[in-house]
């Protein structure tokens, strides 16, 4: 076959098939009848061997574009991800897939609560050696140090009370939920960013329990952080496991190559981060209309483990398939589909 | 980085990919951040109008109250969801892609899934460092162009852009480009040669004239060459003449007759 012959068989299938791709439009496949989806899935492997052939028959470079684009438009078209049902893929990824992840990746998490500790204790015993360390840590914006508003837990709460709870709550909640998302992404430092983050937060808050201790609000101080600060806190420290997975991937790839190490890692480290979402909608809530309420501090304190420890309860526990004898296939039946 | 990237189809083809540029990309991401810009607009206008302060305490009644609390969710969901909503809804293309005509897809081909929508623009932060000096450089370092979000998702942008022709017939025109008039051509059409190089000129350049300069020159150039076979002119309707002058041209140099002779 001469090139031009080539062109002359071939010209009808292509003018078809960008026919039909153009009639795909907005609606991709559903746009097309039986008949031309039929075509389509016929037209498609002899389009994409033609763009083979044209580079073999070095044919003309607008044609071989042409020809290439109409077999990457159909591939596109052809090979595309199933669609999901949305709220059944949520279900089922909250019932067995996240506790699962969960405990897979229990080393990371371990690794951001060390850094949490070791950031809130040196900033704690600096603070209680040094109390105007506390300077170090606190940011400016929650100036719990003046003078003029006085240093009882009373003021504090009060401050909270006068805030409408509503926007407070929905502040609270998007704010945490972006440290989480960056926590997570600034894992793409080689885990340095997150390490950072975590330190930050943990030395912040060490300061500021050891200011309050300083002042002798011990109790004040916990029972207005524990009844949001603990599932918060925690959630945080998950996020920032995702962090660590995603820059360990790509810092110490295994046996994997550094490209397919870091895939794999965003993979798992993503929907980690993406399951603290619900943990941080219910703190937030906490937040905004449990913490600056007059309930007693025993109560707040009490109602903050329990939230964290049925979350903790929920990541430990659940998602685990039982398997029944007929889901472990028989010697026999492997090799028999060995065999076939 | 590269202009191209080949990806191999289950058929065992290797198709090209034409790769966005990192121009048309900054250009497209420009775009879908005004576009945010606009949205948070039109978020925080009710706020203005109602005269509503957030950092202000005094607010008048419950219904505004829970509206501040509903549009800071919703401007937290633009913040982060722009992309991810859009990229999922069209397959790849967020509003300012779309208008630049490039696409996300996967690097091994195919539609993009959400976990890699997720990845990408979750990391989107870190490369929106120094407003996307960081991806820039990333994409300018990487063979494929893409930025960290890329990278981490396993995700290229390709550009969707049509190759440049602007008929069907184009392709049967490069397949004469760059022919002298041979003898034969002239024993195939029956044309003296000045004629056939004249409408073979037409031919090649007719894409750059606009359609009512080819209406006008068409006739003139035909009518004498009619007149000297001596049959009557078809028609003066431009789509029958260049039709017309297509098949001569075909003729002309097609393969066949080549190899008759």
């Amino acid at each position: 076959m001469t090139p031009a012959r080539f062109l002359k068989t071939r010209i009808d299938a292509w003018n078809r098939l960008e026919d039909i791709i153009g009639k795909t439009g907005k609606k991709g496949l559903k746009g097309l009848s039986d008949n031309e989806l039929h075509e389509l899935t016929r037209l498609y492997p002899a389009v994409a061997i033609d763009a083979g052939r044209a580079k073999m028959y070095n044919i003309d470079s607008v044609t071989r574009k042409r020809i290439n684009q109409l077999a990457i438009s159909a591939h596109g078209l052809l090979y595309r991800r199933k669609n999901v049902r949305y709220f059944r893929a949520i279900y089922e990824f909250f019932r067995n897939d996240y506790p699962e992840l969960f405990r897979r990746l229990w080393p990371y998490l371990l690794l951001a609560i060390a850094l949490f500790v070791i950031g809130f204790l040196g900033a704690y015993v600096s603070t209680t050696l040094e109390p105007s360390n506390a300077y170090l840590f606190v940011p400016g914006k929650l100036d719990v140090t003046d003078e003029d508003s006085g240093i009882t837990s009373r003021d504090i709460s009060e401050r909270f009370r006068r805030m409408e709870k509503p926007p407070m709550a929905a502040g609270i909640m998007t704010n945490n939920i972006s440290v989480a998302f960056r926590a997570f992404a600034l894992g793409i430092t080689a885990g340095i960013g997150t390490c950072l983050l975590v330190f930050y937060n943990a030395m912040m808050i060490g300061g500021i329990a050891a200011y309050f201790s300083n002042y002798g609000l011990t109790f004040e101080f916990w029972s207005f952080i524990a009844p949001h600060g603990v599932l918060e806190i925690f959630a945080i420290l998950v996020s920032a496991a995702a962090g660590l997975r995603l820059g360990l991937s790509l810092a110490i790839p295994g046996h994997l190559n550094r490209a397919a190490s870091l895939r794999t890692g965003a993979i798992e480290a993503s929907l980690l981060v993406l399951g603290t979402i619900p943990m941080f909608v219910v703190a937030g809530i906490i937040e905004g209309f449990v913490t600056p309420s007059y309930l007693p501090g025993i109560v707040k304190i009490v109602l903050g483990i329990s939230v964290a420890f049925v979350t903790i309860s929920y990541l430990m526990f659940t998602g685990r398939r039982r398997f029944s004898e007929s889901d472990i296939p028989s010697p026999q039946k492997i090799s028999e589909s060995l065999i076939l | 980085m590269q202009d191209f990237d080949l990806i191999e189809t289950p058929e065992n083809v290797e198709l090209e990919r034409r790769l966005a540029g990192i121009g048309s990309r900054f250009l497209a991401g420009f775009l879908d951040h005004l576009l945010i810009l606009v949205i948070y607009l039109f978020i925080f206008i009710p706020f203005f109008v109602a005269g509503i302060s957030v950092s202000d305490t005094g607010f008048s009644d419950t219904s505004e109250i829970w509206l501040s609390a509903i549009l800071i969710l919703i401007a937290f969901a633009v913040f982060w969801g722009y992309f991810v909503f859009f990229e999922m809804l069209t397959n790849g293309q967020s509003p300012g892609k779309k208008y630049v005509k490039i696409r996300v897809v996967q690097m091994e081909g195919g539609g993009i899934t959400f976990s890699s929508i997720a990845i990408r623009n979750l990391l989107r932060i870190v490369d929106f460092i120094v407003l996307y000096a960081l991806a820039g450089i990333v994409m300018f370092i990487t063979r494929k162009g893409q930025r960290l979000g890329d990278l981490a998702a396993g995700t290229v942008v390709i550009s969707e852009e049509l190759p440049n022709y602007s008929s069907r017939y184009d392709q049967k025109r490069k397949v004469l480009d760059n022919e002298s008039v041979t003898a034969f051509a002239l024993e195939a059409t029956g044309l003296k040669p000045e004629e056939y190089r004249l409408l073979h000129n037409y031919w090649l350049r007719r894409n750059e004239l606009n359609l009512q300069a080819r209406q006008q020159l068409l006739p003139q150039i035909m009518r004498p060459i009619f007149n000297r076979i001596g049959q009557a002119m078809p028609d003066e309707s431009l789509e029958v003449l260049e039709e017309y002058v297509e098949k001569i041209i075909i003729n002309a140099n097609s393969e066949e007759n080549k190899e008759r002779k």
